[in-house]
């Protein structure tokens, strides 16, 4: 019997190659991109699990509630947290910090800028990651240790053991190479090069290592076994409010406690939990759901070509199905039947699926730079799960149309031709046709509307001039104020060169320092806080800032400037919280949400104003001289903080330096001629600006080009789809086609009456999509801080674009179908 | 064989009620060889399909080997024709994909024959009915007269106690349809019970009985002599 159905079953595919093709190539790429897609899925979800101790590794996360800001979770702590935690949490088993410390290494002539992750020497006996050369559980024990990846111990020591070896370090010791560990695999959040024990870079954080308040490092935990992690979560927010001090000032009190509150969050977790993080971007569950969404959607799509297609052919096997109900099969047997056919085609997809993302593979990991693996035979999972995935859409797929095809009434199929074959089921693919539609439209919105933010946010008037804009970097630490302010003059005299400043706050980084602020006669309790940036005189000028009151900072007024006493010694302890504070003056210049914030009526009404801010250990007392526009400090995604932007004679950490169009490289190479002369022994690190802001959309890009690139099979297999039943259509029309030339049609007539019973599911289709789409998009937008608004055109336009999709499918099959003789069609029964 | 007890079959759609059977009373006995003759419309084939179980009355009884079957369901009915009914059909009905042999041999598919004994019964089926040298054709290779003979090679290679027949020389020249009418009494010959529905006057002649049906009744019954 088997063999029968299946000999059925294959001569049917053979005979009506178009309707299996269209089928299995509809199926295959249905397939395809969903195993694409959860490939994609797998890989986001199973982050870090390859720790032996995965289950018990946690990370903490600060969530700080600036005054006067929205909350921000932000995947670092302070230096104290790690150790005061340990104490009153007898639930952990080990702590481990990691602090980026940016260091310039050197072999030979040649120097290089690396970023080293200081972390506590636990941190390798909590992580195992594998190690090529060393010993995992000693490698940090020495002080002057060095851990490498591979990739970084093949730069520095090309083929030679670099185990024992030394590296010189700028300005330190130099350091012993202690273990070789393999390149960050793509599922980890850890982005880790060179690795060193926290007691090599100790000594520049000294005066973190008590302070509260400032957030640099991240903290990992290993719980003990059984600790419930919940619980932990539970008493931290109480804990955290006597383990942090309050800070006094005269500006007021601040219990860091009521700021920072911790949580903790299992390492499998991190990466699907999006905070900020000096670790490797992370996703959201709801861009793995969208993408899991999509997946199903063309699948769907996939399913419903099947459906319409054996339903449209149900009159050519109408007979068969009827004799084999006469000669004694059950409608059981029949069902079966079909549900096998149904499968056979899904296999025989899921094959040419396999060889699709076979080929599409190197190119998709390239792409989305993971390491995705597709290997039926080292996978034990992944045979199954295909096979699972045919065996739903081959049934899903073959459900509808073996109980239709198995309802026929034999006797009246057999006496006449059609006539036994239902007519209703023409309405259902007319309602299939219209989802797949719908979806289809619904994804060209959403492609769109995720297009439009991306474009939106990339060329966003971010408040500056991002164009033309170089950041320099790579100052030694505490670098020398007036060999910075040389730099810059002999920056701005360069010929290609608009203007250079210093400072310490670049768009599009990650650092802030806040501070709190009280205005003259506001109450005592009231806390404000603004963002702190020193800058150098040319600020303004060479971001491309816009002043929109009051004046800039001028050189020639002395006033302008605040003027610290040299920094206490490090080590030294902090003043006491009641000792008496130097007071400084200076100009501040404002934005327009810090004017806002501090409650000026306008721009104007802040013009001349003072109020006092807490400057470390001593008091600021600031005259606001200008205001300038609000600009982007980060993304577009991120509100804007109320900020003041003050001159003072401290060093810079970057150098903006404007430069004109013309030779960018000539101009670029007297540039670092220019820091060479300044700083011999330390390489200029050297970034656009535009580089920069575009860097910071890389992951909405790529995400956008998936997405769109997902839609794109899904609308094209819903053209398949139609394409095939739009040829059967005419197949079962010919009769009448024939007859309706005969009476007069025209070519165009036949074919204005096939397109238009194809626009109508169409149609009907965007009274479904659009506030489908309407309503997923709107709530994905809100997501942002700024965002575009829904453009109903563009909802008309998708519907536009698939009714001209769809004409383009039928239409070329009518006119061949209507052009052919009359005759022809007539003779047809 | 088979008894028809005020048998009605009515069609109903939304606005009227046609009445195709009306208090049909029929027995046919084993071995007897039937025609039922009537005008178009009259209500031949509908009184087919009830007998071949293909459709069920709208009431009366229909008695089958000593079953009343007018109340049973489809998977009931169709346990039993298969066992006991062949068909054959004006238009033929073959499966176009299968081939000759393929095509009867799908009427043994779902008896449980093993295969060895299928081959050899569905051989002995088409060297009856003389189409055995094409086996291995497809139907659309053949002219009617031989696809013809296929079916009826279809109808009785499951050995049927009885053939229903509905117009089995409807499609055929006149040399072909007085073959089929001869291959027909040589089954019935060997015992098989064959009710045929026919317009051919001619071909009606080669039953034991003849029933006209008119506008759903029974008008007449001539018994022939053989």
């Amino acid at each position: 019997m088997l063999k029968n159905y299946l000999m059925v079953a294959f001569r049917n595919l053979l005979k009506h190659k178009l309707y299996s093709a269209i089928n299995i190539a509809g199926l295959a790429v249905g397939l395809a991109t969903c195993v694409l897609i959860l490939l994609f899925v797998r890989n986001e979800t199973t982050h870090d699990r390859f720790f032996t101790d995965a289950d018990r590794l946690y990370q903490v996360v600060i969530r700080a509630q600036l005054p006067g800001r929205q909350a921000d979770n932000v995947a670092a702590t302070m230096l104290p947290l790690a150790a005061a935690l340990k104490e009153s949490f007898p639930e952990i088993e080990k702590t481990a910090r990691v602090v980026q410390s940016p260091t310039v290494f050197k072999r030979g002539d040649d120097s290089f800028s690396e970023t080293v992750r200081l972390v506590d020497p636990d941190f390798f006996r909590m992580f195992d990651f594998p190690f090529l050369r060393g010993d995992r559980m000693t490698a940090l024990d020495e002080p002057n240790g060095i851990v490498l990846t591979e990739s970084m111990a093949k730069k520095y020591f090309k083929d030679s053991d670099p185990l024992g070896q030394t590296l010189e370090v700028d300005g330190a010791e130099p350091a012993k190479v202690t273990g070789v560990i393999s390149d960050m695999p793509s599922d980890t959040h850890f982005d880790l090069e060179i690795i060193r024990p926290y007691a090599a870079g100790a000594a520049a954080l000294r005066g973190l290592e008590t302070n509260w308040g400032g957030i640099c490092c991240e903290t990992y935990l290993l719980l003990k076994p059984g600790a419930d992690a919940a619980a932990i979560n539970a008493r931290l927010p109480a804990w955290i409010k006597t383990a942090a001090p309050t800070l006094n000032s005269p500006q007021g009190s601040i219990n860091l406690g009521e700021i920072f509150t911790p949580r903790i969050r299992n390492v499998k977790d991190i990466h699907t939990d999006p905070v900020q993080s000096s670790m490797r971007p992370s996703t959201s569950y709801a861009e793995i759901l969208t993408f899991a969404a999509v997946a199903v959607l063309v699948l769907a799509i996939a399913s419903i070509n099947f459906m319409n297609l054996a339903t449209a052919r149900a009159t050519q096997r109408a007979r068969e199905v009827s004799v084999r109900k006469v000669v004694g099969a059950s409608r059981g047997q029949i069902i079966m039947q079909f549900i096998g056919e149904s499968l056979m085609l899904t296999l025989i997809g899921l094959l040419l699926s396999i060889a699709l993302v076979e080929l599409a593979l190197p190119a998709y990991s390239a792409f989305l730079d993971k390491e995705l693996t597709f290997n039926l035979f080292t996978d034990p999972l992944l045979g199954p799960a295909l096979l699972g995935l045919a065996l739903v859409v081959g049934v899903a797929g073959g459900a509808y149309p073996a109980f239709f095809l198995s309802s026929f009434n034999p006797a009246r199929v057999l006496k006449g031709a059609s006539s036994g074959v239902g007519g209703g089921s023409g309405r259902l693919r007319m309602t299939l046709v219209v989802v797949q539609f719908a979806i289809s439209i619904a994804l060209m919105v959403a492609t769109a509307v995720v297009y439009g933010q991306l474009l939106y946010a990339q060329n966003k008037n971010l408040g500056f001039d991002k164009e033309n804009t170089v950041i320099l970097s790579g100052f030694p630490r505490g670098a020398d104020r007036e060999r910075q302010q040389t730099l810059a003059n002999s920056l701005a005299k360069l010929d290609g060169v608009a203007s250079a400043a210093g400072t310490d706050v670049t768009p599009g980084d990650g650092n802030e320092i806040n501070t709190n602020v009280r205005m003259p006669g506001a109450d005592p309790n009231q806390l404000l806080v603004l963002r702190q940036a020193t800058v150098d005189w040319d600020y303004v000028k060479t971001l491309g800032l816009q002043l929109v009151a009051g004046r800039d900072f001028d050189r020639s007024r002395p006033a302008d400037q605040l003027i610290f006493p040299p920094q206490p010694a490090p080590g030294a302890a902090p003043p006491a919280d009641n000792a008496e504070r130097p007071v400084h003056s200076g100009s501040v210049i404002l934005n327009e949400a810090a004017v806002k914030r501090l409650g000026f009526t306008s721009n104007e009404d802040a013009l001349g104003k003072e109020f006092e801010a807490g400057g470390g250990a001593s008091t600021l007392k600031l005259t606001i001289i200008g205001v300038i526009a609000d600009f982007h400090f980060r993304s577009v995604h991120d509100p804007i903080a109320p900020a003041m932007f003050y001159v003072d004679n401290g060093s810079f950490s970057d150098m903006l330096v404007r430069i004109k169009g013309g030779d960018t490289q000539k101009t670029l190479a007297a540039v670092e001629r220019v820091w060479r002369d300044m700083y011999p022994t330390r390489p200029m690190q050297r970034e656009f600006l535009d580089t920069r802001i575009e860097n910071l959309y890389v992951r909405e890009a790529k995400t956008s080009q998936m997405f769109a690139t997902f839609s794109g099979l899904a609308i094209l297999i819903a053209c398949l789809g139609l394409f095939g039943l739009a040829s059967f259509t005419a197949e079962r029309r010919t009769k009448e086609i024939g007859l309706r030339k005969v009476l007069g049609a025209s070519v165009l007539d036949i074919v204005r009456l096939l397109v238009w019973q194809f626009s109508k599911p169409v149609l009907v289709a965007n009274l479904i999509a659009w506030p489908a789409a309407w309503y997923f998009m709107d709530r994905w937008l809100n997501g942002f801080s700024f965002r575009i608004d829904l453009n109903p055109l563009l909802f008309v336009a998708a519907g536009g674009l698939a009714l001209l999709i769809a004409w383009a499918t039928v239409g070329l099959h009518a006119a061949r179908v209507a052009q052919a003789k009359p005759v022809t069609a007539l003779r047809y029964e | 064989m088979l008894k028809l007890v005020d048998l009605v079959k009515a069609y109903r759609t939304e606005e009227v009620e046609t009445t195709a059977l009306n208090s049909v009373n029929i027995h046919v006995r084993d071995g007897e060889f039937v025609a039922i003759m009537g005008p178009s419309g009259c209500g031949k084939s509908s009184l087919l399909n009830i007998i071949g179980m293909l459709d069920t009355p709208s009431s009366g009884q229909y008695w089958f080997n000593g079953e009343d079957v007018s109340t049973y369901g489809e998977r009931k009915l169709a346990d039993i024709r298969k066992k006991n009914i062949g068909f054959i059909f004006q238009s033929f009905n073959l499966i176009d994909e299968l081939t000759v042999f393929e095509n009867v041999e799908l009427a043994l598919l779902y008896h449980d024959i093993p295969a060895r004994e299928r081959k050899e019964r569905v051989k002995a089926a088409l060297a009856k009915v003389n189409i055995g040298h094409r086996e291995s054709h497809l139907p659309q290779q053949l002219s009617g007269g031989q696809q013809q003979r296929v079916a009826i090679a279809r109808a009785v290679v499951a050995k049927p106690k009885m053939l229903l027949a509905d117009e089995p020389t409807g499609n055929l020249d006149s040399a072909n349809g007085d073959e089929v009418m001869r291959m027909l009494t040589d089954l019935n010959a060997e015992g098989t019970t064959i009710v045929m529905v026919t317009h051919s006057m001619p071909h009606a002649q080669y039953a034991t009985r003849i029933i006209n049906l008119f506008d759903g009744q029974v008008v007449a019954e001539n018994l022939r002599a053989a």
